[in-house]
């Protein structure tokens, strides 16, 4: 790793050039070292501690997304202007005998107004013919001006919705940008957006599809009329977007349409009624729904995410499905109760999924994310029904 | 059975789960069971791959009860799982879904008390009449078992589910047996229904072949008579035959190893692209390839094919005892742990392109691949000069042990009029850093979501047969063998390296 005191394009790229010419002299006759890379990610923070934790979720993904990371630290409320540029090769321990697989990493570090020049480095160090990922990781990332210099190269911009500053009203907005981008109607070249929260509600979303994968079970699916989200949050009731992007998909899902102005809180908990297609009877026949958002303040040091899902039938023959996260951490216990039948339960694997996770899986995309455009359409909906911070 | 309309399901990251059943394992305490059957299966629900309800219902003579078949099963998963030990809640929760039969195969009664914890099982676990009934016993057993599941009408569900039945190799020992085989069974269950396993097919890379072959472009204007020189698929075990010595005395290479997982290999880099990615249209060309190959007439056996028989010898470090000298073998036994094959596929795309096919015990590793060797370039160019030592390309799909694909192409030595062959090389294992889901895993799923792409069809296999049985004839109507002819841990007989030298060519160094 070396340090430069003023960043130039030649000088990081005969550095990249010299860590590949040492590991392949290293490397046992006949072997090569594999330089393989999928993507530009270009990594963007305003604070210094958590561009420690970028590194280390970039380095572990090295194995699955090996790429050209360019780590931003920017720091543009620093009194004085400065650029540094580090360089350094994220290489796998590899097992004797196999090749050593690496991605590379350049870390700018940007203060004062020299912040304004890292675009343009940014774009002089992108490899060709890759796609460009942008993960932003302050708490107002759409208005990141980095954002707007990048945007015409940009694949996909990956956020952390639940950490932003004004979860609702950015959620809100997510919303509206992603319409726009998804609708082409920016500009040529549009890009997908990801959200990491949306990513950490994977296992949930699944172990509530699985149970409707059974047949005599999916009937009850369109007559569902109760919904109960319990999830923990930072910031607890003030921040429901994780609630708001699971009640989304459901919503969207099974054509649930909210209805005006139909939010009620109470303490803690956050009531939506929504209408839903009627199953069985005439086609004018209205049917409701409730979802109850009910967040619970993270403790400090508590991974945040989903406590338990309650969905019920309660019309007619009564349904119920619970997905309940367990006291040993790492499981959930689903059980399905048909009134008259024996409720059929399981314990499933269920890890609150690290950083790395979360990336990876956005990372596998190739395309936008047809089912969270639609969960943050809806999501936005009832978000703006809120009014909270707005 | 078609897709399940669950809207939730609808771009979800993980594939469908399959819907509640039970899996029946006939020999459930059999080797296979716990070593591969039920560590797969706990595997999958780990991996939330397995619905809530689902069961398994273990059946073998021994007179144990629920707790102690549970006990076995979960000493061989923590022996045996690709996950590591057992996490002990989840097992728990696993193991509340496995019960087990006593009876004995020809016993009536058993299937009675089996038609009976089924019916209850439906009821209380919600598996809806769903069964897949797997038969990991000796092959002898299985025209029995599936008589008897017949005549206690368990060859259909009730109450609208699905009933499938999963049948292990040995598939038959010969053309006659196997088309026997396929006459009992298909006179009980419906074709749709049998899924006969061979679980070469359930390794990623050998999915990928297909893959790799019609995904990308450039290979495929090059996969014919007139790039590729000849083809290598070798199947290396460094293991000797341990504790099956008396199954294996009356099988041998040709019949445990070519006939299925060899021929499943070279069907798949031979075929033709097929019309769709379905159970029917890939097995449709696979079929054609194995049609297309020329039978070799017995009194052929001794231009196209080479056996060997391993003596005593050492195998990575430790010694090895000769075949004939193993537990269950014959003194004299001819039995044949090493084949050599030479096969062409006489269709418009390889006429004329050799195929060589070799498998065998006690070799140095545990090595599969299928290596696709060009033609070499014509050398006018460089004749004169230093540079004139051109080696073919080479494309080389690797199975295991590190699953990947390299391409050996020439390059200049940096300031030296020379030119060095070197690879290119591609891992799964490090280039996407995850593991591989074990082949049983995948073909558990497989069956039970009612994909048999990767199992093999009747006529698949009878064609596979048609080709082997006159080679096994050819050899047992020729003079014995001076056997054994290689030692244990080197790379077969010296006639092997023979068979090919009359062809100007030599087989790869693994
Ligand atoms: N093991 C492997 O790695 C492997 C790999 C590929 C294919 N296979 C195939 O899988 C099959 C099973 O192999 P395996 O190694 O598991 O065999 P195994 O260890 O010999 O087990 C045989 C099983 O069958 C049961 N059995 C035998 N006769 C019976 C009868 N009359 N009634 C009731 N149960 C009976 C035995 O139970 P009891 O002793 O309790 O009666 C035992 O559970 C074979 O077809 C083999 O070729 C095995």
């Amino acid at each position: 790793m070396t340090s430069m005191t003023t960043v130039e394009i030649g000088a990081i790229e005969r550095e990249l050039r010299q860590l590949w010419s040492e590991s392949a002299e290293k490397a046992p006759d006949g072997q090569a070292v594999i330089r393989a890379l999928t993507l530009n990610l270009i990594a963007c923070t305003h604070d210094a501690a958590h561009a420690d934790r970028m590194t280390d979720a970039i380095q572990q993904l090295t194995a699955s997304h090996p790429s050209r990371a360019i780590l931003a630290l920017l720091q543009p409320d620093a009194p004085e202007p400065r650029l540094d540029g580090f360089v350094q090769a994220n290489c796998l321990l590899s097992r004797r005998g196999t090749p050593q697989v690496c991605g590379e990493q350049i870390t700018l570090d940007a203060r004062g107004s020299a912040v304004q020049q890292v675009a343009s480095l940014i774009l002089a160090l992108l490899v060709p013919d890759l796609p460009v990922v942008l993960w932003l990781s302050h708490p107002d990332p759409f208005a990141d001006p980095l954002l707007t210099r990048l945007r015409s190269v940009v694949d996909r911009v990956i956020v952390n919705s639940q950490a932003f500053a004004h979860p609702t009203k950015e959620l809100v907005h997510m919303a509206e940008l992603e319409r726009a981008v998804s609708s082409g109607g920016l500009a040529l070249h549009t890009f997908a957006i990801s959200d990491l929260t949306w990513a950490s509600l994977t296992a949930w979303r699944e172990l509530t599809a699985q149970f409707f994968d059974t047949r005599p079970l999916l009937p009850h699916l369109r007559r569902i009329d109760h919904v109960t989200i319990t999830y923990q949050a930072p910031g607890g009731a003030n921040n429901p977007v994780a609630g708001l992007l699971f009640a989304g998909w459901l919503a969207s899902s099974l054509a649930w349409v909210p209805l005006e102005d139909a939010v009620s809180i109470e303490a803690a908990q956050i009531r939506f009624h929504l209408r839903r297609p009627a199953v069985g009877v005439g086609p004018d026949a209205i049917r409701l729904v409730t979802i109850d958002l009910c967040p619970v303040e993270a403790a400090i040091g508590v991974t945040p995410g989903m406590l338990a899902l309650h969905l019920e039938a309660l019309d007619g023959v009564t349904a119920s499905f619970r997905v309940d996260r367990t006291e040993t951490p790492g499981y959930a216990l689903t059980t399905a109760t048909i009134a008259g039948m024996e409720p059929i339960s399981r314990l499933a694997r269920c890890e609150e999924p690290g950083l790395a996770d979360l990336l990876a899986a956005e990372l596998r995309l190739r395309h936008r994310d047809q089912t969270f455009s639609d969960a943050l359409r809806v999501a936005g909906l009832l978000a703006a029904r809120l009014r909270w911070d707005m | 059975m078609s897709d399940l309309p669950n809207p939730l399901r609808h771009g979800l990251r993980i594939g469908r789960t399959p819907e509640p059943c039970t899996v029946v394992i006939f020999g459930a305490s059999g080797d296979l069971t716990s070593r591969k059957l039920v560590p797969a299966l706990y595997n999958l629900a780990h991996e939330r791959r397995l619905p809530g309800g689902f069961s398994v219902v273990g059946f073998a003579r021994r007179p144990w009860d629920d707790a102690q078949f549970r006990q076995v099963l979960l000493d061989g998963v923590n022996a045996n799982s690709r996950s590591g030990a057992v996490e002990a809640e989840l097992w728990a929760s696993f193991a509340d879904g496995i019960h087990y039969q006593p009876g004995s195969f020809d016993d009536p009664s058993a299937y009675a008390l089996l038609a009976a914890r089924l019916t209850e099982l439906d009821l209380r676990r919600g598996t809806g009449g769903n069964r897949v009934f797997y038969l990991a016993t000796p092959p002898e057993a299985y025209p029995e078992i599936i008589r008897q599941l017949g005549a206690h009408g368990l060859h259909q569900s009730p109450h609208g589910g699905w009933t499938r039945i999963i049948i292990e190799k040995p598939f038959g020992r010969d053309l006659a047996s196997a088309q026997a085989l396929n006459q009992q069974v298909l006179a009980v269950f419906a074709e749709p229904q049998v899924y006969r396993i061979d679980h070469y097919l359930g390794k990623e890379t050998v999915q990928n072949i297909m893959v790799f072959r019609f995904a990308n472009g450039i290979f495929e204007p090059l996969w014919d008579r007139r790039s590729v020189d000849h083809v290598q698929i070798t199947v290396a075990e460094n293991l000797g035959v341990e504790d099956r010595g008396g199954y294996y005395d009356h099988s041998g290479a040709l019949r445990d190893m070519i006939q299925n997982h060899l021929m499943q290999l070279l069907a798949l880099v031979a075929m033709e692209p097929p019309v769709s990615y379905d159970a029917d249209a890939v097995r449709d060309e696979k079929v054609k390839v194995l049609r297309a190959i020329r039978r070799i007439r017995p009194e052929e056996v001794a231009t196209y094919t080479v056996r060997g028989q391993y003596d005593a010898g050492s195998l990575s470090g430790r010694p090895l005892p000769g075949y004939r000298d193993e537990r269950g073998v014959d003194p004299a036994s001819q039995t044949e742990t090493y084949v050599g094959l030479k096969l062409f596929v006489e269709n418009w795309r390889w006429a004329g392109v050799p195929f060589y096919l070799r498998s065998g015990k006690a070799l140095p590793r545990r090595v599969s691949e299928i290596a696709i060797q060009f033609k070499t370039v014509p050398t006018m160019l460089f004749a004169e000069t230093p540079m004139h030592d051109i080696e073919p390309n080479v494309l080389a799909i690797k199975i295991q042990p590190d699953e990947g694909i390299t391409l050996k192409f020439g390059s200049k030595v940096p300031g030296q009029p020379q030119i060095r062959p070197v690879t290119m090389d591609f891992r799964y294992g490090t280039s996407f850093g995850v593991a591989s889901p074990e082949a049983y895993e995948r073909l558990l799923l497989d069956c039970m979501l009612g994909d048999s792409t990767l199992f093999t069809r009747r006529d698949e296999v009878e064609a596979s047969w048609s080709l082997i049985t006159p080679i096994h004839q050819g050899w047992l109507a020729s003079p014995a063998q001076p056997f054994p002819n290689y030692e244990a841990g080197s790379w077969g007989p010296t006639s092997a390296d023979e068979f090919m030298a009359r062809d100007g060519r030599t087989w790869r160094r693994l």
